[in-house]
């Protein structure tokens, strides 16, 4: 009897997570599917889930630079794949370099002013990063900034969280360990590198990823600051295709399928890393 | 100075200096900005500037259009963040489950959506909730449901996009809570089990208070994204309709970016960050109450 | 499949005047541009920005252009709904493109903030239709030359009419009404017009109509409580009360080419870009099942909304000589005529007009329409005060304000937004 009702919990649990993980997965898998709808042919009644006739018309108008009359046709979404590509890059390594020390120096190393500044940071956690976005725009226009990579890039190197994230897997690292090496002479730029970072190496793939798909993902401050179609990335291309589009449904959902198959691509063969750094390693499998 | 302080003033000073440059420097002009009637005209002509003290804030308090924004924030927040960790807690409880085999599988799939752009999937859902050729109202007339006009009934609209939001997000809090119910002390469980607690009452006296600072926590930073909703309105419905979806910061872009009404724009992410801040302070107060802090 | 770029061979095409373009015009250019053509090759393209339908097809005028004088031209195709702030934004960053299109609407702004350069030579605009010319012109000086002209007129389905016994909409506001009852009559299951309601065109096209005087007091106050605007209020209201237009914005209407098709709306006011939608949907509406005809006022047609899009060159722009050129280009007849067979909008150029193609009936509604435009009052706030009103009138048709709450709130928020221009004006610094 008791197996019995087991059995039947499990079939019960095991079909309902079933059943929320479809939920979950139709969007996604509809942006897929309608994306090879030929044109015009998902605005039906009733709905169409699957396409009659496979075509990647969308996909041939959208990445593809083509010559009509002599004159180019381009949606420019292969630059913005490269710009979103390059951007999110550059601010990951740039974003580690920057936070993963600084996060090492806050859990490890005595200076003055150590305990003030934390508290500091922590203040600064729920500053909205729209607050400083007007007058950053007026500060970059006096340095030139507008419309250029580094205008995107460099307001996201501000990494409060990143610093304190480090900074909490720091400090699981025994004391005895450092000061061991201290004792055997090693300087504190060995230390760093030699024995903190093997050991915080997963957190740091943890934050890395963090840092990727927030710079992929982000919307509003690239929207104001690029101006240039040569320079955008993904988000504020497809938002401008978008606003010009919207009644070519099956373009833009393959406009979403570019924007979301990267990070996707990135982020599955990752997720322990990701998922693992918010489940602190309490769980397993 | 030490070696290990100089050490540390190298680690550390870099990022210093770029939260300083970027996040410190910014908001303390945002407060200056705040207080000027920066406006086209001083786009213009900066001699067209000048110092307003607190006009701009007393102006925004008589701007139906702020009230509007802030009660919309207000009623995104105060359904989604519900919504949300509901979504979320459910869902962890259900892979919490002894029986649920795969999880692994299934957490990378509900937490998917989650990895994805906002600009990307708002698209994919503004047909999702298109009113004749959208799949939520093609599933809903399958099960004898009318029609809704999502998008474009301003009643409906913020359930519409609050729908998008979490799930979106649900899949993160969902991981948060899945880390906290396995802190769950399985004796404690067992415990109540043996004394005839019902299923029920092992939720509300066991797990509910063991993750309880999780949830709170949960919930602070739900309210402050919230609070900060924009690319979804932006991409999906411009604001409308009848501005039932402008949210403060919306109201912000448009002001500040759209209308170059900077000093006003400035005073409006100001009282954003003021409501962020007393958010906060008010769920940390309750915390401590609660000994979950 | 009709992908883009589009294949627009068809009823507004002209191919000898194309090859026009190229010897006659193109040589002018050249000459005017010789010296600063090393230079241009030097750094690059010139930066070219449109909206709309103008952004997407002008990469067709730019290959004459560059085949005559060497200078690249990169074209960027804004958005419509969000050029205002994108072209704001570039100015206040201090990184406009070489030369840009404005509506009409905009030109006194960006000549105000200084983000314009005034036109060096008469000639630019000596053969402009006058009534685009005082579109492009604040205080008296040329700010733009005007190159596309869109005035607002009526789309309707000639079968459907017919069926309910209209050979053409009729020209007054009653007999509009009474057209769409009788339309709706016979298809209740459908609309009868499409006015959408975050676009604020065709409300003002009836405003326009009534004879509303919309600001008051050297322009620095809202004047929407007046009969004329109660009038016309009370018209755009009635539309969506008695179920004759959807209450839709954009973002709701999926594909209004396909619904305007399946015949779910029967007329529709709309801009000459779409005959160039129409012609490429052809296979879905054929061409004998619509018609065009201008606007319907309250005692037969009147003035309209008229977009009028005008070429700038930036005031920061570095290589001038090679910007006029290009803006030259793109304004000459031929430009224009080819532009007018491609997407529609019509020629700003006097003399464009004696060309055969426009001789083509379909255009002659709107060339009536041209003739009348109206001109929106001069101030920078325009933009957003056009936006306002449309909001406040969505709030009306959904049946939150009487049309005197909306009126009255309009010239709160009016005055509201006209208040820092009121304290310039009365203090002298602005005219």
């Amino acid at each position: 009897m008791a197996v019995r009702r087991r059995t039947l919990r499990a079939i019960v649990a095991n079909g309902a997570v079933a059943a929320l993980t479809a939920v979950t997965l139709v969007p996604l898998v509809w942006m897929v599917t309608v994306s090879f709808m030929p044109r015009g042919s998902s605005s039906q009644v009733p709905v169409p889930f699957w396409p009659d006739r496979w075509s990647i018309e969308n996909y041939y108008e959208l990445l593809v630079r083509r010559q009509f009359e002599g004159a180019w046709f381009d949606y420019r979404i292969l630059p913005a794949l490269l710009n979103s590509i390059g951007v999110a890059a550059i601010a990951t390594l740039l974003g580690l370099l920057l936070t993963v020390p600084a996060g090492y120096a806050f859990a490890k190393l005595r200076f003055r002013g150590r305990e003030r500044l934390l508290k500091l940071l922590i203040a600064a956690l729920v500053v909205p990063g729209q607050v400083a976005m007007l007058p950053l725009f007026l500060m970059f226009k006096e340095l030139g900034l507008v419309n250029s990579y580094a205008g995107v890039i460099l307001p996201g190197l501000a990494g409060v969280f990143a610093v304190l994230f480090v900074r909490q897997a720091v400090l699981a690292i025994p004391d005895e360990m450092l000061d061991a090496a201290r004792i055997d002479g090693a300087g504190e730029g060995r230390i760093f590198v030699s024995i903190v970072l093997p050991l915080i190496a997963p957190i740091t793939v943890t934050l890395a990823l963090f840092i990727f798909l927030g710079s992929w993902n982000d919307f509003l401050w690239p929207l104001i600051i690029l101006s240039d179609q040569e320079r955008y990335t993904l988000p504020v291309a497809v938002a401008a295709i978008m606003r010009e589009h919207a009644a070519d449904g099956e373009l833009m959902m393959a406009a979403s399928v570019v924007t979301t198959l990267p990070v996707l691509l990135i982020f599955l063969p990752l997720q322990r890393f990701y998922i693992g750094g918010l489940l602190g390693g309490s769980v397993k499998g | 100075m030490s070696r290990q302080e100089r050490a540390a003033w190298l680690f550390a000073g870099p990022v210093l200096a770029a939260i300083a440059a970027m996040l410190v420097l910014p908001v303390a002009l945002a407060l200056l900005l705040g207080l000027t009637d920066y406006s086209i005209y001083a786009l213009a002509d900066l001699k067209n500037l000048r110092f307003v003290g607190l006009a701009n804030f007393t102006e925004l308090l008589a701007t139906p259009l702020f009230w509007r924004a802030l009660g919309n924030t207000a009623l995104f927040a105060a359904l989604g963040v519900p919504m949300a960790i509901g979504a979320s807690l459910a869902a962890a409880l259900l892979l919490h489950d002894a029986t649920v085999r795969w999880k692994p599988l299934w957490r990378v799939a509900l937490f998917a959506p989650y990895v994805t752009s906002v600009v990307a999937t708002a698209i994919v859902w503004r047909f999702v909730l298109n009113t004749r050729f959208g799949l939520l109202n093609s599933a809903l007339g399958a099960a004898g449901i009318g029609p809704v006009d999502w998008l474009g009934d301003p009643r409906a609209s913020i359930p519409a996009i609050l729908l998008f939001v979490t799930w979106k997000i649900f899949g993160y809090n969902m991981i948060v809570f899945t880390a906290a119910l396995s802190a769950v002390p399985g004796e404690l469980m067992e415990a109540a089990r043996l004394d005839g607690a019902s299923r029920w009452g092992r939720f509300r006296h066991v797990t509910l208070p063991a993750i309880g600072p999780t949830l709170l926590l949960a919930a602070v930073m739900s309210v402050a994204g919230f609070l900060q909703l924009f690319a979804e309105p932006y991409v999906m419905t411009m604001g409308g309709p009848a501005q039932s979806t402008v949210t403060v910061l919306y109201f912000m872009f448009d002001e500040g970016f759209r209308w170059w009404n900077l000093g006003q724009a400035s005073a409006t992410a100001l009282i954003l960050f003021v409501l962020i801040l007393g958010v906060t302070a008010v769920q940390a107060r309750i915390g401590r109450r609660y000994q979950w802090l | 499949m009709c992908d883009l770029p589009p294949c627009p061979d068809g009823p507004f095409r002209q191919p000898a005047l194309i090859a026009l373009d190229r010897r006659t015009m193109l040589g002018g250019a050249a000459a005017l541009t010789l010296t600063a053509c090393a230079r241009a090759r030097e750094s690059g393209a010139l930066r070219f920005w449109a909206t709309g339908y103008e952004g997407d097809y002008s990469p067709h005028l730019m290959v004459p252009f560059t085949a005559a004088t060497g200078i690249e031209v990169e074209t960027q195709s804004v958005p419509s709904t969000a050029a205002h702030e994108k072209f704001l934004t570039a100015f206040a960053g201090g990184v406009l493109p070489d030369v840009f299109m404005l509506p009409s609407g905009w030109v006194g702004e960006f000549a105000m903030i200084g983000a314009v350069a005034p036109v060096p030579s008469p000639a630019l605009v000596a053969d402009t239709l006058p009534a685009a010319r005082a579109i492009a012109q604040v205080g008296g000086r040329d700010y733009a030359v005007p190159w596309a002209i869109a005035p607002q007129v009526q789309f309707y389905r000639r079968d459907l009419l017919g069926a309910a016994g209209y050979d053409a909409p009729p020209t007054d506001w009653a007999g509009w009404l009474r057209m769409g009852s009788a339309l709706k009559g016979r298809r209740p299951g459908e609309f009868v017009f499409l006015a959408l309601l975050n676009w604020p065109d065709t409300l003002f096209s009836m405003l326009y109509q009534a004879g509303a005087t919309l600001l008051r007091d050297r322009d620095t106050r809202g004047n929407f409580r007046t009969d004329e605007a109660r009038e016309a209020f009370a018209f755009y209201k009635s539309l969506f009360d008695e179920g004759l237009a959807p209450k839709v914005l954009s973002t709701e209407v999926q594909d209004p080419y396909a619904a305007f098709a399946q015949g779910r709306f029967a007329v529709w006011p709309s801009w000459p870009t779409l005959l160039l939608d129409l012609h490429r949907r052809a296979a879905e509406l054929p061409r004998e099942r619509w018609g065009v005809a201008r606007l319907a006022g309250p005692n037969g047609p009147g003035p309209a909304t008229m977009v009028a899009n005008s070429l700038c060159v930036a005031s920061t722009c570095e290589r001038p000589a090679e910007a006029w050129a290009l803006v030259r280009h793109l304004s000459s007849a031929a430009s224009e005529l080819r532009f007018q067979s491609l997407i529609g909008n019509l020629p700003a150029r006097a003399s464009a007009w004696d060309a055969p193609q426009m001789a083509d009936p379909v255009l002659a509604p709107f060339a009536e329409q041209m003739r009348q435009p109206a001109i929106a009052p001069p101030v920078v706030e325009w933009e957003r005060i056009q936006n306002e009103v449309q909001l406040v009138a969505e709030r009306m048709v959904r049946g939150g304000l009487s049309i005197d709450e909306a009126l009255a709130a309009i010239d709160t928020r009016i005055d509201r937004i006209l208040a820092k221009r009121r304290a310039l004006v009365e203090a002298g610094r602005i005219a």
